[in-house]
């Protein structure tokens, strides 16, 4: 009886033990934030009902939690119409999130983390209303999309009687090399992305992501979705080294143009013979920097994306970024970017929402039960 | 109740319904006394479907996995819960022509070494005479008594249903066993 309650038998036994893909749904932490991206990952923002007080909040919240907790394990929660579609081994994560609206709803506004808003739109942002806002957020990742999808179809049908979705987005990485290691993976540019990103377990990282405050916040983040358009026809038509001069950073293997290890420093300070800065002063890595921004730090997680029309195809990058403030991390960072960065040519903004990510639970607990008990 | 029955549940080889449960469940239930070390019935996924929306709101039902690690059949053999005035154990069961739903003759049986699916459609735990509405992500206390002696004391998580009402909920009267 190995498999749980569903499957005890004709399911062919794997000849070598293969190494278990459970995340844990419990921990101080929504598991997803700190775990590899996965390869597919949905998106959905729910906006609550009118009815839907902060009682009534509570009581999704603790259905999502038995629901997560049986889909991450590869069970059916409970009531699934489609039970056969649960499978372990997935390496399924779901991660929950709260929009700035839900601290207006009575009872709640005392308790808005601070810096918590929707983010002021930008000289660049094309922003659709189709993509932007939400009181929800689920976010779902799994190593295979048929899981995906069958954890928001459970998940966002039990919602049904709180909050109704109003955007979705599908995105796909793969941070998995050849070689079967892990690797940082690339966006639709062909570039590396995420190497400059604060190391997983390290205090620099902590420090940037959790949230140490108000007290039912504390193990928590925030998270800022940017759906951003890639132009790839007008990219395309740049020369290799023109591509690698808007970020600063070399296509083969994301060193910097500086260095030749991707996890080399980048050197802001190198000039060439003319005495021009080798790394440009509107490169993308520049800009971004931590050293060039007082020290601010974000965590980038980014899904590629392609949206389809017919025969038209768009492709770009859901922009995931992490941080304990939106306000005093993230918005400089967009600002500045907005306002110099090489790659505002060729990328377009055109969904924005932001969330609090509220902490983890354990198992005699539930999502966000500190706020909502 | 159900008027169809339809799969809703995963496992096809556990003889789920025992059609003759004329053989004492009392006897079953006197039979407990060897094999100390045996354990009891685990009980997974519970679940009670809401109230709301619902044309008959006095009554609903409950339904779980129970898994039997040990060598002997057992039996769950009833339930209580404050929420309703009274608790029975249902079967659906072909009636002129119709799945009805009715009292479950001697209780449900949780193989040895297998399981037991209480779910829509199949066998279930009804609550009737509710005392109160039952909304989605409410809580509801549920004991569970079994054959071996051993009871379980549940909380149980109020979801909505997505299959049609009109499947689950007929107009006709539940048809208690005689
Ligand atoms: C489609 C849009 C974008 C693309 C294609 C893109 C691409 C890249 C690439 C290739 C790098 C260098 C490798 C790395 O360190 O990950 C990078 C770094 C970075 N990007 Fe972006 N980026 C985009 C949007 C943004 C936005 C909107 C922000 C923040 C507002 C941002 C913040 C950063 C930061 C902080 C770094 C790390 C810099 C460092 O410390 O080295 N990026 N990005
Ligand atoms: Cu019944």
């Amino acid at each position: 009886m190995t498999g749980g309650v569903v499957a005890l038998s004709n399911q062919p036994v794997p000849a070598e033990a293969t190494p278990s893909r459970v995340v844990s749904p419990y921990g101080d932490h929504q598991p997803a934030i700190a775990a590899p991206t996965p390869k597919h990952a949905e998106l959905v923002a729910l906006n609550l009902l009118s009815s839907t007080d902060r009682a009534a909040l509570g009581r999704l919240m603790r259905l999502w939690s038995t629901d997560i907790v049986a889909l991450t394990e590869g069970r059916p929660p409970p009531g699934d119409t489609a039970p056969e579609l649960a499978v372990p081994n997935t390496a399924l994560t779901v991660t929950v999130g709260f929009g700035p609206r839900v601290f207006t709803r009575p009872g709640l506004t005392a308790y808005k983390p601070s810096g918590l808003d929707d983010l002021p739109v930008m000289r660049h942002d094309r922003l659709l209303p189709a993509w932007s806002g939400g009181d929800l957020l689920l976010q779902v990742g799994a190593d295979d999309p048929v899981s995906v999808v069958h954890a928001v179809r459970r998940l966002v049908a039990d919602a049904a009687p709180f909050a109704r979705p109003v955007w979705r987005q599908t995105g796909f990485w793969n941070s998995t090399g050849p070689d079967g290691k892990p690797v940082t993976g690339r966006n639709l540019f062909g570039q590396v992305d995420g190497t400059g990103n604060p190391a997983v377990g390290t205090p620099e990282f902590d420090a940037t992501v959790w949230a140490d405050g108000p007290e039912w916040f504390r193990g928590g983040t925030t998270l800022v979705v940017r759906r951003i358009k890639m132009n790839l026809d007008t990219w395309d038509e740049l020369t290799r080294s023109e591509q690698e001069r808007a970020v600063g950073r070399k296509l083969s293997t994301g060193a910097p143009i500086t260095g030749t290890a991707e996890h080399d420093e980048l050197d802001l300070d190198a000039r060439d013979a003319d005495g021009r800065l080798v790394i440009a002063e509107n490169a993308h890595a520049r800009l971004s920097h931590h050293s060039e921004n007082d020290g601010r730090r974000i965590f980038r997680k980014g899904l590629n994306y392609v949206h389809d029309t017919g025969a038209t195809r768009e492709s770009g990058l859901i922009f995931l970024s992490y941080q304990a403030d939106v306000a005093g991390q993230f918005l400089p960072l967009l600002t500045r970017l907005d306002a110099a960065d090489a790659l505002n040519e060729w990328t377009t903004t055109i969904g924005s929402a932001v969330f609090a990510i509220p902490p983890g639970w354990h198992e005699d607990g539930w999502l966000a039960r500190d706020l909502l008990a | 109740m159900k008027t169809k029955l339809l799969m809703a549940c995963a496992v096809v080889a556990l003889p789920l319904l025992l059609s003759s449960c004329g053989s004492s469940d009392s006897a079953a239930a006197a039979d407990t006394a060897p094999s100390v070390s045996t354990p009891s019935v685990l009980v997974e996924d519970a679940w009670v479907r809401t109230t709301t929306g619902a044309k008959d709101t006095t009554m609903t039902a409950a339904f779980m996995s129970l898994t039997n690690p040990g060598g002997s059949e057992i039996k769950l053999t009833s339930a209580t819960s404050p929420v309703a005035g009274t608790v029975q154990l249902h079967e659906m069961a072909m009636k002129d022509g119709k799945m009805v739903m009715r009292e479950k003759a001697g209780g449900i049986a949780v193989p040895a070494g297998s399981h037991a699916h209480l779910a829509p459609s199949g066998d279930h735990v009804m609550l009737m005479d509710l005392k109160q509405p039952l909304k989605p992500g409410d809580e509801v206390p549920l004991t569970l008594k079994f054959s071996d002696g051993s009871s379980h004391d549940l909380t149980v998580p109020v979801k909505k249903f997505t299959e049609e009402e009109e499947h689950y909920h007929p107009s006709q009267t539940p048809t208690p066993a005689s």
